[in-house]
């Protein structure tokens, strides 16, 4: 059993008149509690890919199965009904909000939308969502712009799980955080998978982050799958072109401790 | 309160918000000041101003008093250009951010009204709605407003182009928001400030379109209105013609005062938008 | 080694709508000419007002202490003449309506004195230097025709054109992705070498600065916490924050957070 199951998406863009792949036939598959991670240099499509899963965008050609149906078949009220499974955590928690919101307001819509608590009940649902993602109950009141970017991401990741879902897609979701933040929000991200049993989709540019956090890793180049396996056996030993020149370009840290 | 404080930086805010100040308490005192109808005869027919102090603007062919009926007629200015102007910023908020949300066809042919619109001149299209309807206040009011709500369509859907693609939008689409509502909730508030911006201009051209109108005849006739004291007035301007010069000032001064208010509060949350 | 410049007890403060901000205070430290000197710290650290106060690029409203003294034969360098910037988002440091070439050559023109036709030449040799594929046609080119890493690249040449002393690159590849940071990095390091400039490479990211750099210098909360050889830094931080920053970065042997035993099945 699968939670998502993708077979051979694609989907073209034109570029000064010219088509070009963005996505060219992509297969995979992601697991209960399980973590893809997709990486590639800009443009490889995992972005594509990830919008292409949310139906953020359609697809040109392929299938898309989520929990073992059609997913590309929903639309109008049941897709939105459906959406309440999957979910994103985007890069940019700053822009992923409406300027004008508060974190009560963030966290209010989807428990309101999908009908999951009584208007009465919301307040103390918001309160134990931003508890269980280690923030203090009284930041509900907050303004968004007025909250740190590594409590932000928290309140994202909080609005993600407020619906129960079974995916999340993150989306370059700790690339822009300081690195002191970036291990706690991992950690954050690992003991909800564990608690909950939620499958990720893990998009990276950042093979070193990939290494810590995912079972398996697919790496695209130029919108096609290049190489796929055991997250830390590809970034150990990459086989593809691609992968290659990926491992060469991390930073590396040597360290000589005594 | 910083953003009042630079709002009020500037001599022409000052004066604009006076201006507009004065206009508003005339507006709200013309009842109790003048009690009674404006237009019932008080005096003598075309008395000079500053002869009578009880009648200090004079009055004219027909003895009305001229201070009461500017009174009155401040009310009808202000009435109806703000009306006017509410009713095309609502129209053209809404018709653009529904082009602009929704694209495709519906953009196609909601933009196509707007050019048929945007091509009639708006001031023949309120004498041709007035003189079809007749005159009345509502009908004032929404003829002025036809010909005024594609410019803030238009850039109501300029704006909502450009937030659409953000992805706070994308992830309301994501939490399953409808469509309407992240329309209208969330990106509708958003597009506004640009939108607003244009309010002034339009709560200043539907003063002047009011005043024209009833310089046609074509105004509300129970109600006192600049437009037709000046039209009153012409008749006799060799002889009287502070009959039109009174009202006719008071028309500049609204007209100037509202342009220099909007342009106050679009420098200072210009300032405040650099800043950020 | 002789000092390029030597900045003594410098602090800056903004203010931003009627609060006073801190972005530095009392950072002393001296840029040896010739050397390689990385400047790390996370967000909120000063590191850019840093890059901007010794480039005098800060806004107007900044309010400095201490003092920055240049030891250069014009008591005060130029921007563009001896110190050469590069900023982030190359996007908006080029002029989205000019040929690349010629606003590299405008540097060139301005601060070496050429004429125009020696200073298009200058702007193609420039454009060789930073290996743009094909210079003849990336000369005519906008900057929206160029990919991210190709208009870092151009950015580069614009800031060298005037063979500066000092190259100051402030997060200049956190824009781009792995492998094209590489080659940028790889391309910093050559023409630093190749022109003997001193370079200033400001950094959110320690495992880069330390690709680069002789020496690193974190910053945190707008004080300087620890400088050292890079070699030091890595193997011996004296200070617990770069302990700490050092023990967060997920290298590709770094110990992985996930816990194996509980592979879904």
């Amino acid at each position: 059993m699968s939670v998502l199951a993708v077979s051979n998406l694609a989907k073209r863009y034109h570029r000064g008149g010219k088509p070009f792949a963005a996505v060219d036939d992509v297969s995979f598959e992601i697991g209960p509690a399980e973590t893809l991670a997709l990486a590639g240099p800009s443009g490889s499509g995992k972005s594509t890919i990830a919008r292409l899963v949310l139906r953020l965008i359609e697809p040109d050609a392929g299938r898309i199965d989520f929990e073992d149906s059609d997913f590309l078949a929903l639309s109008g009220a049941a897709l939105r009904a459906r959406r309440a499974r999957i979910q994103m955590v985007f890069q940019d928690p700053l822009a992923a909000f409406n300027p004008r919101a508060t974190v009560a307001r963030v966290l209010d819509d989807p428990l309101r939308i999908h009908g999951i608590a009584s208007r009465a009940e919301r307040p103390r649902r918001i309160a134990a969502l931003l508890e269980r993602v280690g923030l203090d109950a009284g930041l509900a009141a907050h303004a968004i712009h007025e909250i740190s970017g590594g409590q932000r991401q928290r309140v994202a990741i909080a609005r993600a799980i407020a619906t129960r879902p079974s995916l999340i897609v993150l989306d370059e979701a700790v690339s822009a955080l300081d690195v002191s933040v970036r291990g706690q929000i991992l950690e954050l991200l690992l003991d909800l998978q564990r608690r909950e049993r939620i499958a990720y989709l893990f998009i990276s540019h950042d093979l070193g982050v990939i290494r810590a956090v995912a079972h398996r890793v697919i790496i695209l180049d130029a919108g096609r799958i290049a190489e796929s396996g055991d997250a830390r056996a590809v970034v150990t030993n990459p086989q593809s072109a691609i992968g290659k020149a990926l491992v060469a370009a991390t930073p590396k840290l040597i360290r000589n401790r005594p | 309160m910083s953003r009042l404080r630079r709002f009020f930086g500037t001599p022409e805010a000052i004066a604009g918000a006076a201006i507009l100040a004065l206009l508003i308490v005339m507006a709200l005192a013309a009842p109790l000041l003048f009690p009674g109808d404006p237009q019932a005869i008080a005096g003598p027919a075309l008395l000079p101003p500053f002869q009578d102090w009880s009648l200090p603007l004079g009055t004219d062919r027909l003895g009305r008093d001229v201070l009461a009926e500017l009174f009155h007629g401040a009310r009808t200015s202000l009435a109806v250009g703000l009306a006017a102007a509410a009713a095309a910023l609502l129209i053209g908020a809404v018709v653009g951010t529904l082009a602009g949300f929704a694209g495709g066809l519906i953009d196609e042919v909601l933009m196509r009204i707007t050019d048929a619109f945007q091509t009639v001149p708006s001031f023949l299209l309120a004498l041709a709605f007035v003189s079809i309807v007749g005159p009345s206040l509502g009908v004032v009011v929404a003829a002025i407003a036809l010909g005024a709500w594609t410019g803030p369509a238009r850039v109501a859907r300029a704006e909502v182009l450009s937030i659409r693609e953000r992805d706070y939008v994308a992830g309301a689409r994501v939490i399953g928001m409808h469509p309407l509502e992240i329309a209208f909730h969330e990106v509708l508030p958003n597009a506004l400030p640009p939108v607003l911006a244009l309010s002034s201009v339009i709560v200043a051209a539907a003063i002047l379109t009011e005043a024209a109108l009833s310089f046609l005849g074509l105004g509300d006739p129970n109600r006192v209105t600049w437009g037709g004291m000046i039209a009153e007035g012409r008749t006799v301007l060799r002889t009287a013609p502070f009959l039109s010069v009174v009202p006719g000032i008071a028309l500049v001064l609204t007209v100037l005062g509202v342009y220099l208010a909007g342009e106050g509060v679009v420098e200072s949350t210009a300032v405040r938008r650099s800043l950020s | 080694m002789t000092a390029l410049l030597s900045i003594r007890d410098l602090s800056v403060r903004y203010r931003r709508d009627g609060v006073e901000a801190t972005a530095l205070k009392g950072v002393s430290l001296d840029v040896e000419a010739g050397e390689r000197l990385a400047i790390i710290g996370e967000s909120g650290s000063g590191k850019s007002t840093l890059a901007l106060a010794i480039a005098g690029l800060l806004a107007g409203d900044a309010k400095t202490g201490g003092r920055i003294e240049w030891f250069l034969p014009a008591s005060h360098p130029r921007l563009g003449r001896d110190i050469g910037f590069v900023f982030q988002d190359p996007s908006s440091s080029l002029d989205p309506v000019m040929p690349v070439g010629k606003q590299i050559a405008e540097v060139a023109r301005t601060h070496l004195e050429l004429t125009w036709p020696e200073a298009y030449a200058k702007a193609k040799t420039l454009l060789e230097r930073v290996r743009l594929p094909d210079p003849d046609s990336a000369l005519r080119a906008y900057p929206h025709q160029l990919s991210g890493g190709q208009k870092q690249r151009v950015a580069i040449a614009a800031a060298i054109a005037a063979a500066p002393k000092l190259l100051i690159a402030d997060e200049a590849t956190s824009a781009l992705d792995t492998i094209v940071q590489a080659e940028i990095v790889a391309l910093i390091r050559r023409l630093v070498a190749e022109d003997g400039m001193t370079l200033l490479f400001i950094s959110h990211d320690i495992a880069l600065a330390a690709t680069l750099a002789d020496r690193i210098a974190v910053l945190r909360h707008g004080e300087l916490v620890e400088l050292g050889e890079t070699g030091q830094i890595l193997d011996a931080p004296r200070h617990a924050y770069t302990r700490a920053l050092l023990d967060a970065h997920l290298g590709l042997d770094a110990k992985p957070l996930l816990d194996r035993q509980g592979t879904p099945a």
